[in-house]
């Protein structure tokens, strides 16, 4: 079992962080590495139990489902059901925590997940950067574009 | 139940801080209120059910008592038993969580205790602005920013 953990500080409300977040289909808009995605069955995208299934920016066709969607405590949960790669058994959490001292977030993203023998050092790369800080990044770089024009805060 | 949250960033790996703070005899070599500690009975500071027994600065004394610890999840939980601040039931928790981006520290103050309703806000401005943050002030300076 391959586990890991990203976190960063974003420098904007967990409120804000959250509006990101909580949309299950919203990844399209925000996250660099995703292409078109949707809803199965036409669902809502906090409804616990949909799938979302959607492209990576390099073809690849995905498929994962909303395990845990909670705005009482800002985290979420979901798994993947189908991909090309060899990730498997892939349940991945988010969390928001408030920081008080300067209104800041907490954004703590954690997988675990088992891959085929050889391919340890290649998933584990490609989960921590290029899905989870290259969102923490997006999501960061949005929020200041947002927030520019307001000036410093 | 009035209930405290505070929280910050500290410049330093979440292993460097909690080697600072781990200790629940050591309040008075990194929180600017506190003067002195001992704890009660010869007893080792990280033996679960200790007990601290501490000054601060402007003269009060408190006990409190360590409830829960842990090396892995990086947290100290523990209970007031004697103080002059005229709370109940107070519980509290440190916590350190690791920030992969920058290898920084989150670190959480929280607190729930029962008080008088009329003296409720002022506790929890005391408690979080002058105990948690100053505490959190002082770390950050001490790991640089």
């Amino acid at each position: 079992m391959i586990r890991i953990v990203r976190s960063t500080i974003i420098d904007a409300p967990c409120d804000r962080v959250w509006a990101f977040l909580r949309d299950f289909n919203g990844h399209e808009r925000w996250h660099p590495a995703v292409g078109k995605s949707v809803i199965e069955r036409n669902q809502s995208s906090d409804k616990v139990g949909c799938v979302r299934h959607f492209f990576l920016r390099d073809g690849s066709e995905l498929r994962e489902r909303l395990l845990t969607l909670s705005d009482l405590e800002q985290t979420l949960s979901y798994c993947l059901l189908d991909t090309p790669v060899p990730l498997f058994n892939y349940v991945a959490h988010i969390r928001l925590l408030p920081v008080t001292d300067g209104d800041r977030t907490f954004w703590e993203w954690r997988c675990t997940f088992t891959t085929r023998k050889g391919m340890e050092e290649e998933m584990r790369r490609m989960v921590s950067e290029e899905i989870y800080e290259a969102g923490f990044a997006a999501v960061r770089a949005q929020l200041t574009e947002a927030t520019a024009p307001e000036g410093p805060r | 139940m009035a209930r405290v949250y505070v929280s910050s960033v500290i410049n330093g790996r979440s292993d460097r801080v909690w080697a600072r703070v781990r200790d629940f005899n050591g309040l008075p070599s990194w929180h600017p209120g506190v003067a002195e500690s001992r704890i009660e009975n010869g007893e080792p500071s990280d033996k679960v059910g200790c007990v601290r027994d501490f000054r601060l600065r402007n003269g009060d004394r408190i006990r409190e008592k360590l409830l829960g610890l842990s090396d892995y999840d990086l947290f100290c939980t523990y209970e007031i038993l004697e103080s002059p601040m005229g709370v109940e039931n107070y519980v509290a928790t440190l916590r350190l969580t690791p920030i992969t981006d920058g290898d920084r520290t989150f670190i959480e103050w929280t607190a729930e205790f029962d008080c008088p309703p009329e003296r409720e806000a002022e506790l929890i401005a005391n408690i979080g602005g002058g105990v948690f943050q100053s505490g959190f002030d002082a770390l950050k300076r001490q790991f640089g920013g």
